[in-house]
């Protein structure tokens, strides 16, 4: 196992290092001018101008450029500065805890929420809660998080605060511990708790065909236990992947619901990144992300050799 | 499915005289979207204590079906059991309650399946799974449960059974897997033992040697056998008395070596004369002309006539009832005397 993880992580490096040059190129070809762009409206001084560029290696070809950011990234472990002198990873970090709070959050209500649907449905498989569940799960995924994400802060943030006098799901900012992330968990997690809920219910409809459910029914278990133990527990293995998977998209899907919840997370300063052309900052938050990716998939594959005898790493 | 009237399990000891397992006329069906599939057509045959009875008879012929109708382990719906009685020391299983009906199960009759390697859960460890059934219905602690777990593959004879113990069932050999698959429905000392073709997916030295086991295990232990199988070679070194099946019903049911000796029914003698010997090497097997009959739409009357060498006009349309040979003998054939006579067709 040891040696597995090993390879794993070596086999991160080349990842790792495509993905950030892939973005750092991305950046490269945007249109506009960074160092104007920090000045707004206003003449700048031609020398500034010059210092700055050559400060940030701005005239430099591509490949250089890239080769001053991940030499610093690699070797001394520096994320760079912004135009504004900053370092990146002051500015990340705060901001990185939001971030990886409110998709914990998505995560966690995911995994409860999508599992406990999925085998309501398919412990009712083809009747009227199956239907219902599946249809409400079809509604979820295709309705954009733009608009579960504004209907839900009306409803449940504006209206029900109206309705009760008392501020139950708090509408915007990171202020008030988990209570803060209640509500855009639940909106960042919305289309992916649908795909869990399906999921779950085809996995252990599947499952309770097996086999060893007839093996473990013959055995004079009670229904709770042959469901319970004998089927969830081999139920659960394809959602482990999926779930892990779903880590990292949670974390990239928060550029969204942390603008409409104005969280200070990565996603937010992503967005400004992007919009005035930060390097750094956007290499900063994507090398971040992927490293989150990686690391998810590792735990994923380690803990489907935890859950699966059959799969052994060697 | 709920019955109302009262729960009684059967006794210990049984009933006067009783037999240990009896059914009578059962009929299971299935409702498919094709229509009512008719897999069990009044099935009727009695076991007792220490007896091996082998149901023979093709895929679809219901002997397995008749098998999980015992148990109680098929999916109801889309099985429905119209009409029979399934007697367990005097008392219809079919109408006890499902919390009844679990205490019988495993514990009084237990079962054992084909595959091993599909029927045993993939992420438990043998240990575990063996020892479940003393921890659920004896309320054994985990470490009891293991030791009993050991003396049983000690008892079905698994090489360093303690050291195996932790080990899942992938990491066994078929032959091995089976023997676990035994030892776990052997646990709590049951009746009544039904083997669902307990050799089938295993290579010939071992499934002597399984059949063997089975067969030492039932004398110690003074069970009931059921075996389930479609191979007559099999049959003839453990069984008592053997029941043929074909479409649902039983064609035939005779004490073992009057079977070998002179088949009753034309299925019988398809079958017994389509395995292979070496006295007759070289020459072309024998196979039962035609195919076994579609569920959905049985022929009428016999359901064996469109493949039968015997056939006359009244086969078409008279369903033949098993008629009596002698007391130990039925053949479901209008024209049983002449098949018995070995006139050949």
């Amino acid at each position: 196992m040891g040696r597995y993880i090993i390879r794993r992580l070596i086999q991160a490096i080349p990842v790792l290092l495509g993905a950030t040059l892939f973005i750092f190129a991305i950046v490269f070809a945007l249109p506009g001018d960074p160092v104007a762009a920090l000045a707004g409206e206003k003449r700048q001084d031609p020398a500034i101008v010059a210092i700055i560029r050559d400060q940030y290696h701005l005239n430099d070809p591509l490949l250089l450029q890239y080769w001053h950011y991940i030499s610093g990234l690699l070797f001394e472990g520096d994320l760079g500065k912004t135009f504004a002198g900053v370092p990146v990873s002051q500015l990340l970090a705060g901001k990185l805890q939001v971030t990886l709070n409110l998709a914990l959050v998505a995560l966690v209500m995911e995994a409860v929420i999508g599992v406990l649907l999925g085998l309501w449905a398919a412990l009712r498989r083809g009747r009227a809660t199956d239907t219902g569940i599946l249809a409400s799960t079809l509604l979820l995924i295709s309705v954009p998080t733009l608009v579960t994400g504004f209907v839900l802060q009306l409803w449940l943030g504006v209206w029900l605060k109206q309705v009760t006098g008392t501020e139950i799901f708090p509408i915007a900012g990171a202020t008030q511990g988990l209570k803060s992330y209640l509500l855009p968990g639940f909106v960042l997690a919305g289309t992916s708790i649908a795909y869990l809920t399906r999921l779950t219910r085809t996995s252990l409809v599947e499952t309770l065909r097996s086999d060893y459910i007839r093996t473990a029914t013959a055995k004079g278990l009670s229904r709770r236990r042959v469901i319970g133990r004998h089927g969830l527990r081999n139920a659960l293995i394809p959602l482990v992947t999926y779930l892990g998977a779903d880590l990292g998209a949670l974390m990239g899907g928060a550029v969204i619901t942390e603008t409409i919840f104005n969280l200070p997370g990565i996603g937010n300063q992503l967005y400004q990144g992007v919009y005035l052309r930060e390097q750094p900052i956007v290499v900063g938050i994507v090398t971040i992300l992927v490293l989150v990716y990686i690391l998810a998939n590792l735990i994923v594959d380690m803990l489907y050799a935890v859950l699966d005898p059959r799969i052994r790493y060697e | 499915m709920r019955k109302t009237s009262p729960d009684v399990l059967p006794a210990e000891g049984g009933l006067g005289n009783e037999p240990l397992l009896a059914l009578e006329d059962l009929h299971v069906e299935f409702g498919t979207r094709a229509g009512i599939v008719r897999a069990v057509n009044g099935v009727s045959y009695t076991l007792d204590s220490g007896e091996t009875l082998a149901v023979l008879g093709e895929s679809g012929s219901g002997k397995s079906v008749t098998a999980q109708a015992i148990m109680g382990i098929l999916d109801m719906p889309p099985a429905r059991i119209p009409k029979g009685e399934i007697r367990f020391r005097g008392t219809d299983l079919l109408k006890l309650s499902e919390e009844a009906r679990t205490q019988v199960r495993g514990q009084r009759i237990a079962m054992i399946f084909q595959d091993a390697l599909s029927a045993l859960n993939p992420v438990f460890t043998v240990g575990w799974q063996i020892s479940e059934m003393f921890r659920v219905h004896r309320g054994m602690s985990k470490r009891d449960g293991m030791a009993k777990a050991v003396e049983l593959m000690d008892k079905v004879r698994i090489p360093a059974a303690r050291q195996r113990l932790n080990d899942y069932p992938h990491q066994f050999s078929g032959g091995m897997r089976q023997r676990i698959m035994i030892a776990m429905a052997i646990a709590l000392d049951p009746e009544v033992l039904i083997a669902d073709e307990p050799t089938t997916a295993l290579d010939v030295t071992v499934q002597a040697q399984i059949m063997e086991l089975l067969a030492e295990l039932q004398r110690e232990s003074n069970m009931g056998m059921i075996l389930i199988t479609h191979d007559l070679g099999v049959v003839a070194d453990v069984a008592d008395k053997i029941a043929v099946m074909y479409g649902g019903r039983i064609v035939e049911n005779a004490l073992v070596h009057d079977i070998y000796k002179a088949p009753a029914h034309p299925y019988t003698k398809g079958l017994l004369e389509s395995i292979p010997r070496v006295d007759l090497k070289g020459q072309e097997l024998y196979a039962i002309k035609g195919l076994p009959p579609n569920l959905l739409d049985m022929p009428p009357g016999c359901a064996f006539h469109p493949r039968c060498p015997y056939r006359q006009d009244n086969c078409v349309t008279d369903v033949p009832p098993l008629y009596e040979i002698s007391g130990t003998r039925n053949s479901a054939c209008h024209y049983w005397r002449e098949v018995l006579d070995g006139d050949n067709r």
